[in-house]
């Protein structure tokens, strides 16, 4: 619903924003609960980025939010600094380069570990600040005297005081940092953010280099978190020392969670919610020192009950009212790749694209005219856990153009070896050469820049994404390399993408349903799905690791089908159980056996092949010479 | 103050409490390795088992009854924790249980707010405890002395139950490999809630074997939970002989940095997880498999 | 008296104006002060503050920010009954009240005292929050509270900021009435340096010259200044410190600084600590035998620490702003006693008393003043009339506002000394307020505007 008109939210949003204190004061809001909701709000809105949006739950904001409010304060305070503006800015930089410094530490890590490291690191913060720098941050007793911004616009000045007077300066941030916020959810980076939410390991796979992006979103927390603070220093005209406590990243956490995730007015809502049961409960209700208790219950009911907050539940009740199923409108504030239904693009824009970028299929990374020189070379490739080897000294060898078939019975080390070849796992010994470099020891990510990519006999989709934004976010790889910061790019504006996309739908006979989400996807589209993935960041060698698995017979053959087509042009390797279909697929067969390899050729030397049938066919001879 | 006897008293002192926070870390660390849930309420069930001792000794009057029901409280509060809620969020993502847990964490110590007030709360040491001890170098509260060889014990029994029953081969081969259990028949979801219950015990145990040493408010799990946070983090997460080295560790990092300056204690202590972290990302004695 | 928090039609209809104004501002045009739009009730005066809209009703607030939570809130509840007490009988124009400020009917000038609370938590962040809602939902004439420096340092800025009158609930560091000294702001209680400078020369009298001490401090603004002080002051009986354990806000364990301590050699125990962390540390200062090997000094004494510490405080010396059994000596404390005990069950301990008696300051300043215009009230207080209050007449010095007192000095009692359960301290000696202060420029106060 928000995607055709893309302006909504952001007009939505200034009116809001415009009317808020003409509106509030008649509830009972003060001018100062507001204010204080806009700087949780725009503090939030960073966060909602790392965590509603990439999936990195953070206890540490409190140390951003700190520095940025005390090299703000201190510049403003200390160092006679006039111009209130340009110190928060300095602030948020300070903060965003913190951020960036810590997040190389923490985020070496991930979930439950960069958790843990985020409290702790944050706590070292507090006690820097406290002892070591307390010069400077004033210790225990904050900075106090930081003055209200003035602005000078030639032809008069501004001046921002307390209350509803520093409202309009305070809004204006927050809503300078929705737009932003809202552009960077809506660029190519935003996308690659919610594909490391739903799936990391797929996002590394399909070719981004999630470490850099992870980096950028917390880089990104930070930088609003230092402006928040620096913002909370001119509300009060104080910088507080608890601004680095653990209790202010809890709260904030608290807030987002309450408010709704991934919804970026999560946090704002939160903290409206917070701050007025605080209110209300402690001075209304006369409830003292209980008021957390409460809010704590609240808490874990919310986490309990409704995932997605208070704004996801208004969310599932306008669907349910609106007679739509909830999950079929995504939560998220999609990015809107390019829908021909929706958004017609100029024909003669479109067309040529088309031809010139992308010839009959995306394969972008094949060249013709050199089938017969082999695309990937293993050699002496060996894998061993502990003291199991479950790859021993394989040599193998594809062509270009080739659809090579690799069998063998469960535990002949197939997997591994495929693991091995798209560089999931180092080999213990052995040498891989694709395309005539070494790729021996690289990452999965550059591995599938450089075109070489796999399929999951496991499903490992974006789960909460629809199937659009599935092969988008695999297409952008393939379109923007592996890590690239166009924060502030709207992704429909990536030539080509939308024409990858629209192929790979076709391609994986996708093209009904292209706005589901892959939760109600049935099996065999999930599997379909899984292989446009990697179709999607357009390789030159394609490995599909037991595609038919799981899959009914009308399916397979479906599937079957849909491998021959796409193998046109391509090459090519699939591991599969299912003999007949690999046969009828496969040029050449390699048969896998306790980790090495049996023998080699065309499917019909490998049914006559008498050590093949002794050793792994025996029992199923007669059907095969059937 | 650098002197010999002081270097030697804070070595000991760093060693009394780093047995405090092995055995708080091993409670939280057999959870996460079991069950892939950070109890970030943890620190909570540490301050509960202190209060719930108090009460107990309020009534009888008697340490040992106290120990008793400060650990079975909160082993009971943690089986009622796991049944109730933590079981519904096995199959949620991680920061689901983080948020969770965060949050009970919070309601559990206002309550305790609400029903004891901010006010400190003391237990006595047991009688036989009671007064110092000269150990020729130094001179140490006996309590403090006997709360190493009660926590010493805690962690053999602890070890015995992980490293010598059919229930401890059960969680140590679910840290390796949760699948692997999973696959064996193995009901584990009763293990689960075994495992949060004997985590929890842990917990609630130091906490009142804790609560004569430093006095009991509703906050005294807070800053524990960070520390051993850090413990974990330096050992290895999941793994219970990790978490006794981290708690050695952490403790005398706290302890001898006193020595100089104790205002750089924590900043030393997190800098040493740094450390850890930068050359050996999976702690000390970490695995690969959890993450 | 009502602690519910009053909403006037008044206060949101002015505010809305403000904002209109500031959008109009916005819009292209000047942004007129605020003040300019307000209706003005009292002729001679121009609005500042929440002046007049705070005091034009039949009814003034107070905004009172105060630990409920956290390490001090022991002694913030007591603070707490202090002032509820001093807003009951001002309101019902009790004979206390009238000894301290005789023209005081019911009331002041005649309009009923409402009380706001909030918990501050001891944090300066939680507390300025909560003050700032007072000041502009409620528009409170007056605020207060403390229990930690850091948040009477903090309120003293937001109160010269906002124009709005601030007493000074427990705050014992010279940095209050010093170098962050507001004219705003005004303090009743004794602080680091005149307790240094009374109890100095009665520990150099019973511990004798040349001593050896070591300094328990905890890392804020109170602690260094009273350990500052008291390390000047005995530095002059030729004391040496040979140990200052600087220990965190709520540490929950000494054993390391009390390592320190032990292993020090030191002759004296200064423990600066407050609130939970005194009691904490003197308990385990016991446990590790440190108050066997030197004796304990406890410089700023801390409310109920001697029931919490359970007779660790017995023949410990410490200087306190009021002790109880001052009532032999002075009437009105004796009435302060009673009405306060028979109320709450319990004799007050400073926090009440200094509590108490600063509404009552105020209340006479205003009365004497004739109107609720701040910079007026400010000017009757920097008079620097002599005033009473329960330990004798006092003043307020104009050049810092730092009331001029006594600070008492005791020494715990053994338990069998004790005639009743409460009886914990001997009153060493009553040291007249006006040889003990610095000069009022000494640390650098620089008290500000009126406007």
């Amino acid at each position: 619903m928000l995607k055709q008109r893309p302006f909504l939210i952001e007009a939505l949003t200034a009116a809001g924003l415009i009317a808020a204190p003409f509106l509030l004061p008649l509830i009972g809001f003060a001018p100062n609960t507001a204010n204080r909701i806009l700087v949780w709000g725009l503090f939030g809105l960073g966060f909602d980025i790392l965590f509603g949006f990439t999936g990195l739950l953070s206890f540490g904001q409190s140390a951003f939010y700190g520095t940025g409010g005390f090299v703000a304060a201190y510049l403003l305070t200390r160092a006679g600094f006039p111009n209130v503006m340009l110190a928060l800015v300095i602030g948020m930089i300070a903060a965003a380069a913190v951020g960036y410094l810590v997040g190389l530490i923490a985020l070496r890590r991930t979930g439950i570990y960069f958790a843990m490291i985020t409290v702790a690191i944050a706590e070292v913060f507090f006690f820097v600040e406290f002892n070591p720098l307390a010069d400077w941050t004033g210790g225990e007793n904050g900075l106090p005297g930081v003055p209200t911004p003035s602005i000078h616009l030639g032809f008069t000045t501004l001046h921002f005081t307390t209350g509803w007077s520093l409202y309009p300066f305070l809004a204006f941030c927050y809503f300078i940092g929705i737009v932003l916020a809202l552009r960077i959810v809506r660029s190519p980076v935003g996308a690659v953010f919610r594909a490391i939410r739903d799936n990391p390991l797929r996002a590394t796979a399909v070719g981004h280099n999630i470490h850099s992006y992870k980096l950028t979103a917390f880089v990104i927390a930070a930088a609003y978190a230092g402006f928040a603070g620096g913002l909370l220093g001119v509300l009060q005209a104080f910088m507080p020392p608890d601004a680095f406590t653990f209790d202010t990243s809890g709260q904030l956490v608290m807030q987002t969670a309450i408010g709704g995730r991934a919804t970026l007015f999560g946090p704002l809502v939160g903290a409206a919610v917070w701050l007025s049961l605080q209110d209300f409960l402690q001075a209304t209700l006369g409830l003292g020192a209980a008021w957390k208790l409460v809010l704590g219950i609240v808490f874990v009911l919310l986490v309990c009950f409704l995932r997605n907050g208070i704004i996801g539940g208004i969310a599932s009740l306008y669907d349910l009212a609106t007679g739509k199923r909830a999950a079929q409108e995504p939560k998220d504030v999609l990015p809107a790749t390019n829908a021909p239904a929706e958004q017609p693009q100029p024909a003669a824009e479109a067309s040529p694209a088309r031809q010139t970028d992308a010839p009959s299929a995306p394969a972008t990374h094949l060249e013709d005219g050199t089938t017969a020189s082999p695309i990937l070379q293993a050699r002496g490739l060996t894998k061993r856990y502990g003291g199991l080897l479950a790859n021993s000294d394989i040599d193998f060898r594809v062509n270009r153009g080739e659809l090579r078939g690799i069998i063998g019975p469960n535990g002949a080390g197939k997997s591994t070896f495929f693991k091995m070849l798209t560089c999931e796992v180092p080999p213990t010994s052995g040498t891989i050469v694709f395309e005539g470099n070494d790729i021996t020891g690289m990452t999965v990510t550059d591995v599938c820049q450089r075109g070489l990519t796999k399929s999951y006999q496991v499903n490992q989709l974006f789960a909460g994404l629809t199937v659009r934004e599935n092969l988008t976010i695999a297409a952008l790889s393939a379109l923007r390399g592996k890590f690239r910061l166009d924060l502030f790019r709207r992704i429909q504006n990536i030539p080509g993408l939308s024409e990858r996309v629209e192929q790979t739908l076709e391609l994986v006979n996708l093209t009904a349903r292209p706005d589901t989400p892959v939760s109600e996807l049935a099996y065999g589209e999930k599997r379909r799905l899984e292989i446009g993935l990697a179709l999607a960041t357009a390789p030159s060698l394609l490995l599909l690791d037991e595609p038919l698995a799981g899959m009914s017979p009308r399916e397979r053959v479906e599937t079957v089908k849909l491998l021959k087509s796409i193998s046109q042009g391509r090459t090519m390797i699939i591991i599969d159980h299912d003999m007949d279909a690999l046969f009828e697929l496969a040029e050449r067969v390699t048969v896998l056996q306790e980790g090495r390899v049996l023998v080699e050729g065309t499917p019909q030397e490998i049914k006559n092949n008498t050590t093949v049938q002794e050793a792994y066919l025996g029992g199923v001879h007669g059907v095969l010479a059937a | 103050m650098i002197n010999w006897p002081n270097f030697v008293s804070q070595l000991f002192n760093g060693l009394a409490l780093g047995a405090l926070l092995a055995l708080i870390s091993s409670g939280l660390t057999i959870i996460y390795g079991t069950l892939g849930v950070l109890n970030l309420a943890h620190g909570a069930m540490f301050m509960i088992g202190g209060y719930a001792g108090y009460v107990a000794f309020e009534y009888t009057h008697s340490f040992t009854a106290a120990v008793i029901a400060g650990s079975l409280f909160v082993m009971v509060l943690g089986v009622v924790m796991e049944r109730v809620i933590i079981r519904h969020f096995y199959q949620r993502p991680h920061e689901d249980q983080l948020l969770v847990t965060f949050g009970l964490g919070i309601c559990f110590v206002e309550i305790v707010r609400l029903l004891f007030g901010s006010q400190s709360q003391m237990v006595p040491p047991p009688p036989l405890f009671q007064g110092i001890t000269s150990l020729g170098f130094m001179f140490y509260p006996t309590y403090r002395l006997a709360v190493v060889g009660i926590v010493a014990v805690a962690l053999g029994t602890l070890f015995i139950v992980l490293y010598r029953t059919r229930l401890g081969m059960i969680v140590r081969a679910g840290i390796e490999d949760s699948v692997m259990v999973d696959s064996l028949g193995i009901n584990v979801y009763r293990v689960f809630m075994i495992v949060f219950g004997i985590g929890a015990m842990a917990a609630g145990f130091a906490g009142i074997v804790n609560a004569p040493v430093v006095s009991l408010t509703p906050g005294v799990g807070d800053d524990i939970l960070v520390e051993t946070f850090v413990v974990v983090v330096i050992g290895g997460v999941g793994s219970f002989p990790g978490a006794i080295l981290g708690g050695l560790i952490a403790g005398e990092i706290i302890s001898v940095t006193s020595m100089f300056n104790p205002s750089y204690a924590y900043v030393m202590l997190f800098a040493a997880m740094t450390l850890v972290l930068v050359l050996r990302p999976h702690g000390l004695l970490g695995t690969q498999g959890r993450e | 008296m009502s602690t519910k928090e009053l909403r006037q039609g008044m206060g949101s209809g002015v505010s809305r104006r403000a904002l209109l104004q500031a959008g109009a501002g916005l819009a292209g045009g000047a942004l007129l002060p605020i003040s300019l739009s307000m209706p003005v009730y009292a002729a001679d005066h121009p609005a500042i503050g929440t002046y007049p809209d705070g005091s034009s009703g039949s009814s003034v607030f107070i905004g009172i920010a105060v630990p409920r939570t956290g390490t001090y809130a022991v002694q913030g509840e007591d603070e707490l009954k202090g002032w509820q007490l001093a807003v009951e009988h001002i309101n019902s124009g009790h004979e206390l009240i009238k000894k301290i400020s005789p023209k005081t009917t019911k009331g002041v000038l005649g309009k009923e005292v409402k009380i706001g609370v909030a918990d501050s938590a001891a944090k300066p962040n939680e507390a300025v929050q909560a003050q700032q809602r007072f000041i502009t939902e409620n528009k409170a004439v007056l605020l207060t509270g403390a229990t930690s420096s850091a948040v009477a340092v903090a309120t003293n800025k937001l109160a010269q900021r906002e124009k709005v009158l601030y007493v000074a609930g427990i705050s014992g560091s010279n940095d209050t009435t010093g170098k962050d000294c507001v004219r705003y702001g005004f303090r009743q209680n004794f602080f680091g340096q005149t307790a240094a400078a009374a109890i100095a020369p009665v520990l150099v009298k019973q511990f004798g010259k040349n001593k050896k001490a070591a300094y328990l401090t905890p890392d804020y603004t109170y602690g260094h200044t009273v350990t500052k002080a008291m390390q000047d002051h005995l530095a002059e009986a030729g004391w040496t410190t040979v140990t200052n354990q600087v220990s965190p806000l709520g540490a929950p364990d000494y054993s390391s600084y009390l390592l320190n301590v032990v292993n020090s050699g030191a002759d004296v125990l200064m423990n600066v600590n407050w609130g939970h962390d005194a009691v904490l540390s003197i308990q385990q200062a016991k446990q590790f035998g440190v108050l066997d090997k030197m004796k304990l000094v406890v410089p700023y004494q801390v409310p109920f620490v001697a029931r919490e510490t359970g007779g660790l405080m017995q023949g410990v010396y410490a200087a306190t702003d009021y002790w109880w059994t001052i009532e032999d000596k002075y009437p009105l404390a004796k009435m302060f006693n009673d009405t306060f005990s028979k109320k709450y069950g319990y004799k007050p301990e400073w926090g009440a008393e200094n509590a108490y008696i600063s509404f009552a300051h105020w209340a006479r300043m205003v009365e004497e003043t004739g109107s609720f215009y701040p910079p007026d009230v400010i000017k009757t207080y920097e008079k620097g009339e002599t005033i009473p209050s329960f330990v004798g007449d006092v003043h307020y010095r104009p050049e810092d506002h730092q009331c001029v007192r006594p600070v008492i000095i005791v020494k715990g009692k053994m338990e069998k000394d004790m005639k009743n359960k409460e009886d914990y301290y001997d009153i060493v000696e009553i040291v007249p307020g006006d040889g003990l202060m610095q000069k009022p420029d000494a640390f650098g106060c620089h008290l500000g505007d009126y406007t």
